[in-house]
């Protein structure tokens, strides 16, 4: 008896076996069906499924909704969209525009520090080194203004071994001199409680919208402006009006910024043309920028419209050039600022020699191009830089154009990757290497890996990724194709790509706002809240951007965060955000998650729910805050 | 009548022996190890933005230090807002007034002209240097996650760092909690919480089940130690932000959570313009936390290591607006039990023109890495060169007793 059992157990197990072997190994050879084609393909060309989304692609079939989501030109677009964009006018400037009206210190905040006069240098060096009578006869002999000047702002060797009342005037010129910095900068910025009285305090921190815009409206246009530099921005969260005026009031620049993450997250959320948008937000992120490096704060506006949109379904070259021409790239990793070593200017000693700056010739080669096992060595990030030494930005603060200066770029021969670029070269040096690296073999690979990460899985199939690598290099880097080769192979319709990626932040938050068909009047606070969970918007510090799979997101911060998001989101607690809930009136779980994640849900969750439940009603928010907490929304 | 933390162990092996025990109350009983010796804790504090360092421990023996700081200097020990001396050559700002007592009582050691060996200026790369422990390139994981040992069953509190972001320190393959706010660490709802408990556990990822089950233990560990009120001790009074961070840091400790290593970063130390108020407002902020969280800690210092760091210092002259320019060398603090106090650690390189680094900046004389090694050799018990690969360290400085 034991014995049969023994031969039932293995030819039980010899029936599984091979079973399993398919599955295990097999998955991305294992064609989706039908049905789950559709809520697929929407997972990944979009930033997640609506009311209505499945029916348009099941109509359509899949295939013709990717082709037409491939050619954008052929969708029309949300007029939601067009409303919601229409106010945000720093999206169309250019950046000379932007920064005259915009500058980085609004000048009424500048409190003048007292500086030496400007004295010729002889005079000046014998100033500051002569003996205490000849320094006090200099100063006899000087015009009160000049006098004055020196004893408020010079250092105090310049005070030593001067007689007693000398040094009395200095002392009082420098108070004096500091009464004045001080009554300036209170009067540019008195403190809340001085411009407002308690009781106006109040209606600023616990009032309504339309109390707070009636209190300011009635002060004048000077000491409105004076309440809007002062007050807390986090008052203003219901008033977003009031709240654009105090942040162009006082950061100017941060308010640009402000447009383009309100620009991003508005198209994300209802643009018809989703792929598009969800390549912008991969492009944008293989070409990283940060918003919190000095002027590349404005610069982004442009370097988004005109370095990146354009391109993302042309080719690789025209917009790996159109990016390292740009001048927020220029500044982002340095190389403006980047010039040939030069040994005939003679520089006094201690002073720093300004030289080569290989920061973006590194990170050109590593992070845009050829990967960082992609083949190149440290002669070859040398010979990039000193290839792109001379690309520079005429007057970052004002005007920020791209510039070519010959004074500063080396003109000796690069070898760069096995290809000579001969000496004597000028700003097409840099030019050539673009091209180098835009055919290298590797370039297709690295090119192709990353987007297949986005949209396939995290550890997608070498095959697929050759696949798209030939594609990229016979079509000379046309992102269209490769996009092509990638939608249309069986293993981005495989059982192994499905629900195979975790959402980002902006993915997660996105996607639970079109899930429940949200209105979004105000975009402020969900841009907090996607930074709360760990992506602020164009505020990756790192130019290696944020990582395309998901071990960044599975951490107890963002757990925790997502389901602390999704229940505030359907309790309406999220200002501007309103949606819905009552369209989930009298529907049970199955119903409910059903309409929330486009699918038939996992039996887990609803066994999970109805045994938690037990019986109790559950409310609709609780229902939906449940779903959108789940694991399973947090896969696509 | 018996201290809370053997109640903890006793109470969780009776109720592991009827199988009954949840996990964290049973790692909570980890705090005490093995042999009942209590886990040494390290803290470690960042300043993020480039502190001043010259301006914070002040090298008032220097005549260089006032020439080339006329306007922003610290004025001489004795005189109006002067620097509290310390030991005939430096002082502290005098807004670091509190920590003056744990010089005296030989728990506070400071460590002058430490630093990076990387010559880079940018915030960015030389914080990602030294929080990765290997200057000059960027590791994915963290030094004082390096620095955890390999443990079974460890406390899922056992790293914490207070913010929204884990910081790249506490990075890697030991689990490490950020926690923004213990008090709101919760699910809104506890029937929600336990379904989503459920679906965590059976979903077909398994990196949001690892990372569910850890997000569960933690929420139950923290809503727990919510639930007893928490009052500071010996009249310790946190102030600000910074000291809000310490104080949540000294609450898990105190509530035998199993933390081993903390983080915590304090930020707007990078004074281009108009530094000296700026600096006299931030560093009372920060003497006065650093010095409640000692305070609150009371006995518990003895196995408990803090470290202050800053990516780099600052110039050694003063710039055009009153303010400071990039620097390299800067001051490092250590404060604990563990610490042989009362002495400023390092050579001094000197300010003049030959002495200053590039001919602007304080010099690096003590990598930041002998400083942090021996915290990691003598308070954790670990070896170095698993937390600071290619760095062969020196003599050891003495900073902790040995």
């Amino acid at each position: 008896m034991k014995r049969l059992g023994c031969l039932w157990s293995l030819a039980a197990l010899l029936v599984t076996l091979p079973t399993f072997l398919i599955t295990a190994a097999g998955r991305f050879d294992q064609k989706l069906s039908p049905e789950r084609q559709v809520i697929h393909v929407l997972n990944r060309l979009t930033f997640g499924p609506g009311p209505g989304d499945v029916e348009q692609v099941r109509k359509l079939t899949v295939e013709k909704w990717i082709d037409l989501q491939l050619h954008p030109d052929r969708i029309s677009e949300n007029p939601v969209l067009e409303n919601k964009l229409k106010p945000l006018g720093t999206l169309q400037l250019a950046n000379w525009q932007i920064l005259e009206k915009y500058p980085p210190i609004l000048p009424a905040f500048v409190v003048k520090v007292p500086t030496m006069p400007p004295l010729a240098p002889q005079q000046m060096a014998r100033l500051l080194n002569c003996s205490a009578e000849e320094r006090q006869t200099m100063l006899a002999t000087m015009d009160a203004e000049t006098r004055r000047l020196i004893l408020a702002a010079g250092p105090p060797p310049l005070l030593e071994g001067l007689p007693d009342d000398v040094q009395q005037e200095a002392r009082k010129v420098r108070q004096a001199d500091q009464e004045v910095r001080q009554k300036e900068s209170r009067r540019l910025m008195p403190p809340l409680n001085e411009l407002l009285s308690p009781e106006q305090i109040q209606t600023i921190n616990h009032g309504t919208a339309e109390e707070k815009i009636a209190l300011l409206n009635s002060f004048d246009a000077e000491k409105r402006l004076q309440i809007l530099r002062v007050i807390s921005l986090q008052s203003l969260t219901d008033v977003p009006q009031l709240r654009r005026e105090a942040l162009t009031a006082r950061q100017p620049q941060e308010f640009v910024n402000s447009e383009l993450i309100e620009n991003k997250l508005y198209r994300a959320i209802y643009s018809s043309r989703q792929l598009e948008e969800v390549l912008v937000d991969f492009w944008m992120n293989h070409f990283n920028i940060f918003n919190g490096k000095g002027p590349d704060r404005v610069l982004l506006t442009s370097f988004e419209r005109d370095a990146i949109r354009p391109y993302v379904f042309g080719r690789f070259r025209d917009m790996l050039l159109a990016t390292a021409r740009h001048p927020a790239m220029l500044y982002y990793l340095d190389n403006w600022q980047s010039q040939v070593p030069r040994d005939d200017i003679p520089f006094p000693p201690g002073v720093r020699r300004p030289g080569l700056n290989e920061n973006y010739g590194r990170e050109l080669l590593e992070l845009h191009t050829l990967g960082v096992d992609g083949g190149y060595t440290q002669n070859d990030v040398m010979a990039v830089a000193r290839a792109f030494s001379g690309w520079t930005i005429y007057d970052p603060q004002k005007f920020a154009e791209f510039q070519f200066n010959p004074a500063v770029h080396d003109r000796k021969e690069k070898v760069v990757l096995g290809h000579a670029i001969p000496a004597m070269g000028g700003e097409q040096d840099a030019v050539e290497v673009i091209d180098i690296l835009a055919h290298h073999p590797s370039t297709a690979k690295f090119i192709s890996k990353e987007l297949a990460q986005r949209f396939v899985s995290d550890d997608p199939p070498q095959t697929l990724v050759d696949r798209m690598a030939a594609t990229f290099t016979k079509t000379d880097g046309d992102l269209r194709a490769v996009l092509q080769t990638m939608f249309s192979s069986p293993e981005f319709l495989s059982e192994g790509a499905w629900q195979a990626k975790i959402k980002s932040p902006l993915e997660m938050v996105v996607g639970a706002v079109r899930a429940l068909n949200a209105d979004v009047t105000d975009v402020f606070i969900l841009a907090q809240k996607i930074a709360d969970l760990g992506e602020p918007l164009y505020g990756k510090l790192e130019p290696t951007g944020y990582p395309n799979t998901g071990a960044a997101w599975t951490n107890t911060a963002s757990v925790l965060g997502r389901i602390n998001f999704a229940t505030a989101l359907t309790a309406g607690q999220i200002a501007g955000v309103k949606v819905d809930i009552s369209r989930f009136n009298f529907k049970g779980p199955a119903a409910v998650a059903g309409e929330v994640l486009n699918m038939p849900p996992p039996p887990s969750m609803l066994t999970a729910i109805e045994k938690g439940v037990q019986g109790k009603e559950a409310t609709p928010s609780i229902l939906a805050a449940l779903v959108i907490s789940s694991p399973d929304f947090q896969r696509r | 009548m018996f201290p809370r933390r053997y109640f903890l162990r006793y109470s969780a092996i009776a109720m592991a022996g009827l199988g009954t025990a949840p996990s964290w109350l049973v790692r909570a009983a980890a705090q005490v190890g093995q042999t009942g010796n209590k886990r040494k804790i390290l803290v470690a504090i960042f300043q993020r933005g480039a502190a001043d360092g010259l301006n914070v421990v002040v090298p008032f023996f220097e005549k260089l230090y006032y020439d080339m700081r006329p306007t922003i200097a610290v004025p001489q020990p004795g005189q109006e807002n002067g620097g509290i001396d310390l030991d005939g050559r430096f002082a502290l700002h005098p807004s670091l007034q509190p920590l003056k007592p744990f010089w005296d009582s030989g728990q506070l050691a400071i460590i002058h002209a430490a630093g990076s060996p990387d010559p880079t200026r940018s915030h960015f790369d030389a914080q990602d240097f030294m929080e990765s422990g290997t200057p000059g390139k960027t590791s994915e994981d963290g030094w004082l996650n390096r620095a955890l040992a390999l443990d079974s069953g460890p406390s899922p509190l056992r790293a914490i760092s207070i913010g929204a972001q884990l910081p790249r320190t506490l990075r890697g393959n030991h689990q490490a909690v950020a926690v923004n706010n213990l008090q709101q660490f919760e699910t809104r709802n506890k029937e929600m919480a336990a379904i989503l408990e459920t679906m965590y556990a059976s979903t077909a990822d398994s990196r949001l089940m690892a990372s569910g089950k850890e997000t569960f233990e933690a929420v139950k560990m923290i809503e727990s130690i919510n639930r007893n009120p928490y009052a500071p001790a010996n009249g310790a009074q946190y102030q600000g932000g910074f000291g809000n961070a310490l104080q949540q840091i000294a609450r898990l400790i105190k509530a035998d959570a199993g933390v081993e290593a903390a983080f915590a970063d304090i930020g707007g130390w990078d004074h281009h313009v108009n530094e000296a108020p700026q600096l006299t407002s931030l560093l009372r902020e920060f003497g006065a936390s650093l010095a409640a969280f000692t305070r609150d800690m009371g006995d518990r210092m003895e196995d408990i290591a803090l470290v202050t760091m800053s990516e780099f210092g600052r110039t050694a002259r003063e710039d055009g607006n009153a303010g400071t320019d990039h620097g390299h060398g800067n001051v490092m603090m250590v404060l604990g039990g563990p610490v042989r106090g009362g002495k400023v650690y390092g050579r001094w390189p000197g300010l003049g023109p030959e002495q200053l680094y590039e001919g602007r900046d304080l010099a690096v004389i003590t990598d930041f890495r002998e400083v942090l090694g021996e915290l990691v050799n003598r308070h954790l018990a670990r070896d170095v060169s698993q937390v600071f690969p290619g760095y062969i360290p020196g003599a050891p400085l003495g900073v902790i007793k040995s």
